[in-house]
């Protein structure tokens, strides 16, 4: 079978590169991330948390901001099959699903669930960059659970030195901890999302890789009840 | 303790003994050997089915949507990920980098939402042209991007030109929304200097069968799967070439080699 000769946009319309671009992970044997020796240096100086840090943000963490970004991932990380997008890795392991399937659903769960916190917590964003007025109401603490969290995020920061001065602010546990990423530099909505959600995805392919494929008996298939109706 | 019971409507279906239901139809009864896939996708997203005649007209959309050369960038992305010898995976990818993405089929939503906007301000207004110039004049002045319009790497849109003449064969040229993209169209293009894409001609096809912005971008994602589930199961049949690209196809353009704080500590 040969080869057609076609021609198209792509053919004589336009002019590309005819290389793709690294920009963060140097190609080849030895890699390097934004300039540092993965395997010579980082891997014998830093955390992985550190390491994450650097992919997000471009430069390594100073050693309070390294400490206080590695508290915020650990109380991130928590995502209980209560959650959508961790029940959704369940059911996805439920069905007999290859492990490399159920963790794209989990990702998919996961970036899914980071995004639409960010969406929640819009106003927040723009009450952390003005630095005016009072925290909006809707980010306050809703009940003492709230509370007792905030409290122990803020005695986990105490051994960092990092100030986070809007914790002060009696704020609700996921607003406080988005306060936390602002304060060690994540403040682009991308990065920010991308931190959320790597600290959340192994909760849900944990919770799958706990359950037993095709389980379908002990899955309580009426949680919640779908109520068919035909009316317009 | 007793738990109130959860439970959320669904118009979608229901699971039934010897029948079941899919939007208000009975599946074997009424849907079975009278219904065809275009017809059931129409029911699925709009949730009432249309005519064969309209029903038509989707296909035709499917049809002229077909541009699926591997080097598009989300048929390219799905081949990429195809390369490591599955084919689902890989059509999920391509999907999933559709939803309200600048390119592929989520732009006619947008679309959609374009036309509605002059739709409301000029109304059956649309043969006055001075009418139509002052009102793309300002939303023009508004807005510095226009989705629909522009035709990457070429003069016009082949897919339109050719949906076009679809159209026209269906006696569907005079209805509401074409005449209004018409309209438009002549004036962005004396105006901006750029044509309309086959995005903004379906979003005017789909709006004159009556769907909603969001129908209109979901029919048209549904309507475009053949090319990712092409590109994922030739991709997947054909081994591992591109999961590595050869030395010398990549070029570094980051942070020069340096040395960490705490590195530079312990010498």
């Amino acid at each position: 079978m040969s080869a057609v000769e076609l021609d198209g946009p792509l053919e004589s319309g336009a002019s590309f590169p005819a290389h793709l671009t690294a920009r963060v992970v140097t190609p080849g044997e030895r890699p390097r991330v934004h300039g540092y020796d993965v395997e010579g240096d980082l891997a014998r100086h830093y955390q992985p948390s550190d390491l994450l840090f650097l992919l997000l943000m471009g430069e390594l963490p100073a050693a309070p901001v390294s400490r206080a970004f590695s508290v915020a991932l650990m109380f991130l990380a928590p995502v209980s099959v209560a959650h959508a997008s961790s029940h959704a890795a369940v059911v996805g392991r439920l069905c007999g699903a290859p492990a490399s399937s159920t963790f794209g659903v989990a990702a998919i769960g996961a970036a899914e669930h980071a995004r639409s916190l960010l969406d929640e917590h819009d106003e927040l964003f723009v009450w952390l960059r003005s630095q005016r007025g009072q925290l909006p109401e809707r980010f306050r603490a809703r009940d003492e659970a709230d509370v007792a969290a905030v409290e122990r995020l803020v005695t986990a920061l105490e051994p960092t030195g990092l100030s986070v001065p809007a914790l002060a602010e009696r704020p609700a546990r996921e607003a406080a901890l988005l306060m936390v990423l602002f304060a060690v530099g994540f403040k682009r909505r991308e990065r920010l999302e991308a931190a959320i959600f790597l600290a959340r995805l192994p909760s849900g392919i944990a919770e799958a890789l706990a359950e037993r494929p095709t389980n379908f008996g002990n899955y309580p298939i009426n949680l919640p009840r779908f109520a068919y109706t035909e009316a317009q | 303790m007793s738990l109130p019971e959860l439970t959320q409507e669904t118009r979608t279906a229901h699971w039934g003994w010897d029948e079941h239901r899919y939007f208000g139809h009975r599946v074997f009864e009424q849907l079975a050997g009278h219904e065809s896939l275009t017809g059931l996708t129409v029911l699925s997203v709009l949730g009432r089915r249309l005519s064969s005649d309209e029903c038509a007209v989707v296909d035709d959309v499917a049809c002229t949507v077909t541009l699926a050369d591997p080097r598009i960038w989300p048929l390219k992305l799905t081949r990429l990920i195809a390369a490591y010898g599955s084919t689902l995976p890989a059509a999920a990818a391509g999907l999933l980098s559709e939803q309200d993405a600048r390119i592929g089929p989520w732009t006619t939503a947008k679309g959609a939402e374009v036309l509605l906007e002059f739709d409301a301000a000029i109304g059956s207004r649309v043969d006055e042209p001075e009418t139509v110039r002052a009102f793309v004049k300002r939303y023009l002045e508004q807005h510095r991007f226009v989705w629909g319009f522009g035709t990457p790497f070429r003069g016009k849109d082949e897919r339109l030109v050719a949906f076009r003449q679809c159209v026209r064969q269906r006696g569907r040229q005079d209805l509401r929304f074409w005449r209004l993209m018409n309209a438009v169209s002549a004036e962005v293009r004396e105006q901006r200097g750029v044509e309309p894409n086959m995005g903004i001609a379906i979003a005017a096809a789909f709006l004159d069968l009556g769907m909603t912005p969001h129908q209109v971008g979901s029919l048209t994602s549904a309507l475009m799967q053949h090319m990712f589930l092409a590109h994922a199961v030739e991709g997947s049949a054909q081994g591992a070439s591109l999961r590595e690209l050869p030395a010398g196809y990549v070029e570094f353009d980051g942070h020069a080699p340096r040395e960490s704080p705490r590195a530079a500590e312990t010498v």
